[in-house]
C-alpha cells in the first residue's frame, strides 16, 4: 500500500469530502469545543449543561455548538423547551483510520528493518567460528 | 510544531548506531524503509547531511510509490528528523522523528509521525491535540 498524505488518506477516507474533513479539523481546533465532545461522550447534555464548566455565554456556548454540528459530529434535538446535544462519533472514525494506517505502515517498516539486522547478524555469526570471540576488534579497512 | 498523530515504538537487538545507520545508508535503507513485499526498488538518493534531501522510489503494481525530504536534524545515533512528501522538492509534508536509547545490549527506537503543516494551523501546540479526542472517543466507542 502506498503512503500518500494524510491528507490525500483522510479525504479519500471521508468519501471525497474534502470541505466536510476541514470542518471536522475546525471543530477540533478549540479546547473548549474539544472539552464538549469529551462531555458528550458519556451522555446527552443540554445546551446549558454544555456550557456551564466554561465561563462562557449561552451565545457563546450555542456558537461552539453550531461548529461541531456542522462538522457533524453533534446532533441537536429540541425537547420541549430544552435543546439536547448527543454525540455523533462517526466523523471521527475517518481521522482514528487515518492514524491507524500510519500506525500500521510504520509498524510494517519496523518489522521490515528488524528483520533486515537479524539476517545480517545471522550471515555475521555464520562467518565466524562458532562460540569464538575475536579477541581483538576487527580492523575498520574496507 | 503541529499534533502529534502516531508514535510506534520498537526495539532491536542491535546496538544503536546500526539501527541509526540503517536509516541513511542508501544500500540498508532501500531494503526496508519504503520497501514493500511486492514493489521493486527505482531510486535511493540519500544525502545524509543537515538540509540534505533524500528520494526514495518504488514501482508497485498500483503504481510509482514516491517519497521525498528533507533532513531536519541528524545527530547520531540518537535522533534524526526529516520532512516526508509526496512530491519532490516539497519543504512541507510530513515531520518523522526517530529516537533511539541504547536499552541493555540492544536499542529503543520511537518513530514520531507529524502531520503535514496544512493542517497544522488547525490545531494548538500548547493542547495536546485533537489525538487525544479521537483516541478517547475511540476507546469509548469500542
Amino acid at each position: 500500500m502506498t503512503i500518500p498524505n494524510g491528507a490525500a488518506i483522510l479525504n479519500h477516507m471521508v468519501e471525497g469530502n474534502p470541505q466536510r474533513l476541514d470542518a471536522i479539523f475546525h471543530a477540533l481546533s478549540d479546547p473548549t469545543r474539544r472539552a464538549m465532545l469529551r462531555d458528550l461522550s458519556g451522555q446527552q447534555r443540554s445546551v446549558g449543561e454544555l456550557a456551564a464548566p466554561f465561563d462562557i455565554s449561552l451565545a457563546a456556548a450555542s456558537k461552539h455548538i453550531k461548529v461541531l454540528e456542522r462538522a457533524g459530529l453533534v446532533q441537536r434535538e429540541v425537547q420541549g423547551r430544552l435543546h439536547v446535544c448527543r454525540l455523533d462519533a462517526r466523523p471521527l472514525h475517518a481521522g482514528v483510520e487515518w492514524m491507524r494506517h500510519y500506525e500500521r505502515f510504520w509498524n510494517e517498516r519496523l518489522d521490515a528493518l528488524d528483520a533486515l539486522l537479524k539476517a545480517e547478524d545471522r550471515v555475521a555469526a555464520a562467518a565466524s567460528p562458532a562460540n569464538a570471540r575475536p579477541a581483538n576488534k576487527p580492523s575498520r579497512s574496507k | 510544531m503541529s499534533p502529534v498523530i502516531v508514535r510506534v515504538s520498537r526495539r532491536f537487538d542491535a546496538a544503536p548506531e546500526r539501527v541509526f545507520d540503517a536509516w541513511l545508508d542508501p544500500a540498508t535503507a532501500g531494503r526496508w524503509l519504503f520497501a514493500t513485499a511486492d514493489g521493486q526498488m527505482q531510486r535511493v538518493q540519500i544525502e545524509a547531511r543537515l538540509g540534505g534531501r533524500y528520494a526514495i522510489v518504488e514501482r508497485r503494481p498500483n503504481g510509482d510509490a514516491e517519497h521525498f525530504g528533507r533532513y531536519l536534524e541528524i545527530d547520531r545515533p540518537h535522533r534524526l528528523v526529516f520532512t516526508l512528501a509526496m512530491e519532490e522538492d516539497a519543504d512541507q509534508g510530513d515531520r518523522i522523528t526517530v529516537e533511539i536509547v541504547p536499552d541493555g545490549d540492544g536499542s529503543l527506537l520511537t518513530l514520531t509521525h507529524e502531520m503535514a503543516a496544512e493542517h497544522a494551523e488547525y490545531a494548538k501546540p500548547a493542547e495536546s491535540g485533537w489525538t487525544m479526542v479521537l483516541a478517547a472517543l475511540d476507546r469509548h466507542l469500542a
